[in-house]
């Protein structure tokens, strides 16, 4: 384990306390939706259990606090004194979603314009054809690394790498943790199932 | 070395040959730091020199990047890049008197200047390069710097916009290292579209991966009592820890009655100790506290856990 332990606990213990939110409901709730709860619990708690909230994990939240049944969940997980901090990132974000895309509109302008002036790099055309195709290649996977990061679209190249890198590392402290959690509990529920058994 | 010029490209070529020539490097100021995870300093920003004349036959090399740092240099040890996460970013310092029109650089010349007359010995050709700088505000990534200092290559557009585009790619390829050190698998693939896809692939990845993991979660659960999960959040504090002798938790008196239930169900179990999960460290600790705690008496709520009793149980 090199990604931090008091992550993992931060995580552990945030999650837990969703789960337990989630079940207190007495409905019967079938497969589908609870899975759908404990990876949505998961999800905010790990957004939560930062210690310094990066974007992708505002986002994250806010996005699950949209959707409203699930409101209430995050707000009883979060605590009320984040809700405050929530919306004002929510809206700064929703601000600054709009002010990149303002300015990828007046870059785009640019260069337009500034194509027509500046001379094309010498080179063998093949090659010139080449930093093309590289250049589609690229952008067209950065459009996919965009959807995958939550949060992701109102970004620029160069923060969303960063955010990529954070959220690949808090991806995994949150594999590893829920997978021991769902080993443990299918060996207890195998364990109880036999004594039932016999 | 003279095929480096034809190339528009942007990759990873361009940084080697940064690091090549930079003859001394500054270990990255920790500005901002990266994440809290990785506690990575990125404090990075590329200078566009800009200067009008151009034409000028000068011995001065190809290109370099130079970045820049917030605060004055103190070392001038020289690293070597992909050598560790934390020295990914290449700084170096430059003197601008001689270079540029803005005086408002925070450099020291002294070192800086022995360290451009090394650089210049050890380039090979002679180039004459248009020269430009141009002050690039650098507000997305959070970084102080707004200086870039760039010098063109040979047969380059010399333009501030193509100028600001390198920059800036340099800075992404820069990233992408850290990223490579990431993912794994990554660091022979070259080219950032691969790279990304690998970035892409592992993302992915993890993110089935939670979704596999809820939904055997939730089709595990009915069987389970809620209050287990009381019980592992009790536990919270000391299930992540690999030793078991630390055991800290901080039991938060979730443990009402019903719990007995569950000490029937376990105190006479004997868990098979062998571990179904493949080299996980924390999940051979894993049961034994729980079953600890579940032996335990309900209605205390002290933090240490008998482990004695536990290895007997087991």
């Amino acid at each position: 384990m090199h990604t931090s332990s008091p992550l993992k606990k931060e995580f552990l213990k945030k999650w837990m306390e969703g789960l337990q939110i989630c079940c207190s409901s007495k409905k019967q709730m079938n497969v589908l939706e609870r899975k759908k709860k404990i990876k949505l619990s998961a999800d905010i708690a790990m957004a939560s259990a930062k210690k310094t909230p990066t974007s992708w994990s505002n986002a994250l939240i806010s996005y699950a606090r949209r959707n409203e049944e699930y409101m209430i969940l995050t707000d009883q997980l979060l605590g009320p004194e984040s809700q405050f901090n929530l919306q004002k990132s929510t809206d700064r974000m929703i601000g600054f979603h709009k002010r990149v895309q303002c300015k990828k509109i007046l870059k785009r302008r640019n260069t337009y314009s500034a194509g027509k002036r500046t001379k094309k790099k010498t080179g063998h055309p093949r090659l010139i054809s080449a930093t093309l195709i590289a250049k589609r290649l690229v952008k067209k996977r950065t459009k996919v690394l965009k959807r995958l990061v939550p949060g992701g679209e109102s970004m620029d190249e160069f923060s969303l790498i960063k955010e990529a890198l954070d959220y690949i590392l808090s991806l995994k402290v949150q594999v590893d943790v829920m997978r021991s959690v769902v080993t443990a509990t299918e060996i207890l529920s195998n364990e109880k199932s036999l004594k039932s058994v016999e | 070395m003279e095929k480096r010029e034809e190339m528009g490209v942007d990759s990873f070529q361009f940084g080697e040959e940064i690091q090549s020539l930079m003859s001394v490097v500054q270990p990255p100021e920790a500005g901002n730091s990266f994440t809290a995870l990785l506690e990575l300093p990125p404090n990075q920003a590329v200078k566009l020199l800009h200067s009008p004349e151009e034409t000028t036959p000068n011995i001065f090399p190809s290109v370099f990047a130079v970045i820049e740092t917030d605060n004055s240099l103190d070392t001038t040890s020289s690293i070597r890049p992909n050598s560790s996460p934390n020295n990914c970013n290449l700084v170096k310092q430059e003197p601008i008197d001689s270079y540029s029109l803005h005086n408002s650089s925070p450099m020291q010349s002294d070192p800086i200047i022995s360290k451009s007359a090394k650089r210049k010995e050890r380039e090979k050709k002679v180039k004459s390069s248009a020269k430009k700088s141009k002050n690039v505000a650098d507000e997305t990534d959070g970084e102080k710097l707004p200086y870039v200092h760039v010098r063109a290559r040979r047969g380059q557009a010399t333009d501030s916009h193509s100028l600001a585009e390198r920059a800036r790619r340099e800075k992404i390829n820069a990233r992408m290292k850290l990223l490579q050190e990431l993912v794994p698998g990554c660091n022979k693939i070259s080219g950032t579209a691969m790279v990304l896809d690998e970035i892409i692939n592992h993302v992915q990845c993890l993110q089935r991966q939670v979704e596999f993991l809820s939904m055997r979660l939730a089709a595990v659960h009915p069987s389970i009592d809620i209050n287990l999960e009381n019980m592992f959040s009790a536990e919270s504090g000391s299930l992540m820890d690999c030793n078991f002798g630390g055991l800290v938790s901080s039991v938060d008196g979730q443990l009402n009655g019903s719990s007995h239930h569950q000490q029937q169900l376990w105190h006479t179990d004997a868990l098979p100790p062998q571990p179904l999960w493949g080299g996980e460290e924390v999940t051979p600790n894993f049961i034994t506290p729980e079953n600890s705690l579940l032996s335990y008496d309900s209605s205390g709520n002290s933090g240490c856990l008998h482990t004695n009793q536990l290895k007997m149980e087991l």
